[in-house]
């Protein structure tokens, strides 16, 4: 939503700072439950986590059920804020759009050297599939997280069911969130996609990459903001962060008009939702600008 | 396993003074047991009476311990052998060539009297303690359970379902007493991966609940010669341990420790003492007066977590607030002019 087209630097700004923190907390926390969540399980002891130094506390399930406990707080507010957040403002250009699936598969057979790649907007077709199959994904994880710790605290003989299905949702979906975890690591591997990735440090991509891989958004961005009927027209923004200095506002309807006059069904989304990282992989992926 | 002879002596003066609540105790409240619900307050509770109990020194075995084994003796299926090496660490625990073991509790003893011989202030005293799980009001081992394989019911018990338990003891580490027992080479974890994962199954006292659902007393309560235990409507156990505490001038364990129990021991002797002659071993718990919930320490995050919907929802909704206002206050006119 901040987008802009940076020709000095040739960059093109993809996220704000906000879209970063949101990624960041929902990455961080997330990957803390995953860890935390398997000492619930319980392993660290069997397994000889707790004897290695620093992780004596993975065996101590008060300690590992509170550091749980810490990073869902920040994993369910993140995630609670983004939907609010980025629902009033309309921002849609992540949800699937009619046609994603066709092109996605014509996306995933050219990264085996199948056929060419059709031009993407912002964000390529998979990715907006990606981010709602999270959605669902995480939805169901605080959900059952929630009436399990309601559980915990208040309510020891709520309805053995209802226990019994939070548990196990709670259990199917930690699994589904790993496997989501490492298709998006490996998407990331994946060189066409590689480009994007600082995107989700620094905030932008190179302005080559984009003409070259997301012309359609590149076109939108260079042909102004043409604001249809949505309930605000796109507004300036400055963000605060360090990196790019400011930025602007577009909703994401246009994306969607222009998409239909190009005849063309596929548009892209990055989630940032769901990424969890390793700061190492992006450190060499392009070192064009900054 | 038989309880054939008779107790030598029946005091009874002292079933006197536990009066017309000995007979109200007896089948005649569980109709009102079954109809109420909740954990704390609509629940059953037991009453253990140190004042009657005798530890049935003249038996071969405690009747209360007798009936418990009687009633559980085909909980276990006979274990696989050899029973699966964990691994890495390779614990095994292994009670079915003990099974008659009943100084203890074990897998396949839910029960089991405790002797203390207590120094008091009048000289020695000796204490028989009837000991099995206390059936907390919120039982870290039920909400802990990454299966949710026990479970606290609303008529208080808590039970451990043998179907789904993977025998990990995440249980006995989180209980006070260290009450649940387990045995490897059974359970659902053979089918799934043995060596890697799980360790056979938990076992403990469930308060008699299947007894209790066809309206019997549990096993233990039934057998007792001397009434020394008793089950009822939560409200009237904790009423009646009051008023029997304070005829003996005694004291009550069960009430607080743990964060609540639904199980209270009376007794002239004081807890403390009675604590200090115990010793603490594997399955020979202690009583350990004021014993704290561990899991009280997690309550404080819980609640935030809770709260955390609340907290971001509202972020996003002021967020969002301050985007519009931003954009309609700005000078700029909104960039659709500039480009
Ligand atoms: S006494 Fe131990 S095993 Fe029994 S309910 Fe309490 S915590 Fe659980
Ligand atoms: S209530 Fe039943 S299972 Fe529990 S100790 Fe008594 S007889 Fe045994
Ligand atoms: S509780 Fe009753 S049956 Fe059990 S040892 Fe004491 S007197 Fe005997």
């Amino acid at each position: 939503m901040t987008e802009k087209i940076w020709e000095e630097k040739g960059l093109v700004v993809r996220h704000n700072f906000l879209e970063l923190l949101e990624h960041w907390a929902i990455a961080l926390s997330g990957f803390v439950l995953i860890i935390t969540g398997l000492f619930q399980m319980p392993l660290a002891n069997r397994y000889y986590i707790s004897s290695l130094p620093g992780l004596a506390w993975s065996g101590d399930f008060i300690i590992s059920l509170n550091v749980h406990y810490a990073a869902s707080a920040i994993f369910v507010a993140a995630a609670f804020f983004h939907v609010i957040y980025h629902g009033i403002l309309g921002e849609r250009g992540m949800l699937p759009q009619k046609g994603d699936l066709k092109t996605s598969i014509t996306v995933v057979k050219s990264f085996f050297g199948k056929g060419e790649e059709p031009p993407f907007h912002k964000y390529l077709p998979e990715q907006r599939l990606a981010y709602i199959g999270m959605i669902f994904i995480i939805a169901m994880l605080i959900i059952s997280g929630l009436v399990k710790t309601y559980k915990n605290i208040y309510a020891p003989d709520l309805s053995e069911g209802i226990v019994f299905l939070a548990t196990w949702v709670h259990i199917t979906f930690f699994i589904l969130f790993v496997l989501a975890f490492i298709g998006h690591m490996a998407a990331i591997i994946l060189k066409p996609n590689r480009p994007m990735v600082r995107a989700i440090f620094t905030g932008s991509v190179r302005l080559d990459y984009a003409r070259h891989r997301h012309p359609l958004w590149v076109a939108e961005l260079e042909g102004g903001r043409k604001i249809p009927a949505t309930v605000e027209p796109a507004v300036e923004e400055i963000s605060e962060e360090t990196v790019e200095a400011e930025t602007v506002k577009t909703s994401t309807e246009p994306e969607m008009l222009l998409q239909k006059k190009a005849d063309l069904q596929e548009a892209d989304e990055s989630e940032d939702l769901y990424a969890e990282t390793q700061e190492e992989d992006v450190g060499g992926t392009d070192k064009t600008s900054d | 396993m038989k309880k054939e002879l008779l107790p030598k002596i029946s005091r009874r003066s002292f079933l006197k003074t536990s009066a017309g609540i000995t007979a109200a105790s007896g089948l005649t409240v569980l109709p009102m047991a079954k109809k109420a619900h909740g954990a704390t307050s609509g629940g059953l509770a037991t009453l253990i009476d140190l004042s009657l109990c005798d530890g049935c020194v003249d038996w071969e075995m405690p009747a209360c311990v007798s009936s418990c084994k009687t009633i559980n003796k085909d909980v276990i299926p006979e274990p696989v052998n050899p029973i699966p090496q964990p691994w890495p660490r390779k614990t095994i625990e292994d009670w079915s060539k003990k099974k008659d073991v009943f100084n203890r509790l074990t897998p396949y003893n839910y029960l089991y009297v405790q002797k203390a011989d207590v120094e008091t202030e009048d000289g020695k005293r000796t204490v028989f303690i009837p000991r099995r799980c206390m059936h907390c009001d919120n039982p870290a081992c039920a909400t802990i359970c990454p299966f949710s394989a026990n479970h606290k019911m609303k008529n208080g018990a808590v039970v451990i379902d043998y179907d789904l338990c993977f025998g990990g003891a995440k249980c006995r580490t989180v209980c006070p007493w260290a009450i649940p027992q387990r045995q490897s080479g059974v359970g659902v974890y053979l089918q799934v991966l043995p060596d890697f994962m799980g360790n056979g199954v938990m076992y403990k006292c469930d308060l008699c609940h299947e007894r209790l659902a066809e309206g019997k007393l549990p096993g233990c309560v039934e057998a007792c010669p001397r009434k020394a235990l008793l089950i009822g409507p939560h409200r009237e156990i904790f009423a009646l341990a009051e008023e029997r505490a304070k005829q003996m001038n005694g004291y009550i364990y069960g009430k607080t420790e743990n964060g609540g129990t639904s199980t209270l021991y009376v007794s002239p002797v004081s807890f403390d003492l009675i604590n200090k002659a115990l010793i603490k071993k594997p399955g020979e718990p202690d009583m350990k007066p004021d014993v704290q919930r561990r899991m009280v320490k997690t309550d404080g995050p819980g609640r935030i977590v809770l709260a955390s919907p609340i907290l971001g929802a509202a972020a996003g909704l002021i967020g969002a607030f301050k985007w519009f206002s931003r954009g309609k206050g700005g000078t700029k006119g909104g960039e659709k002019d500039n480009d």
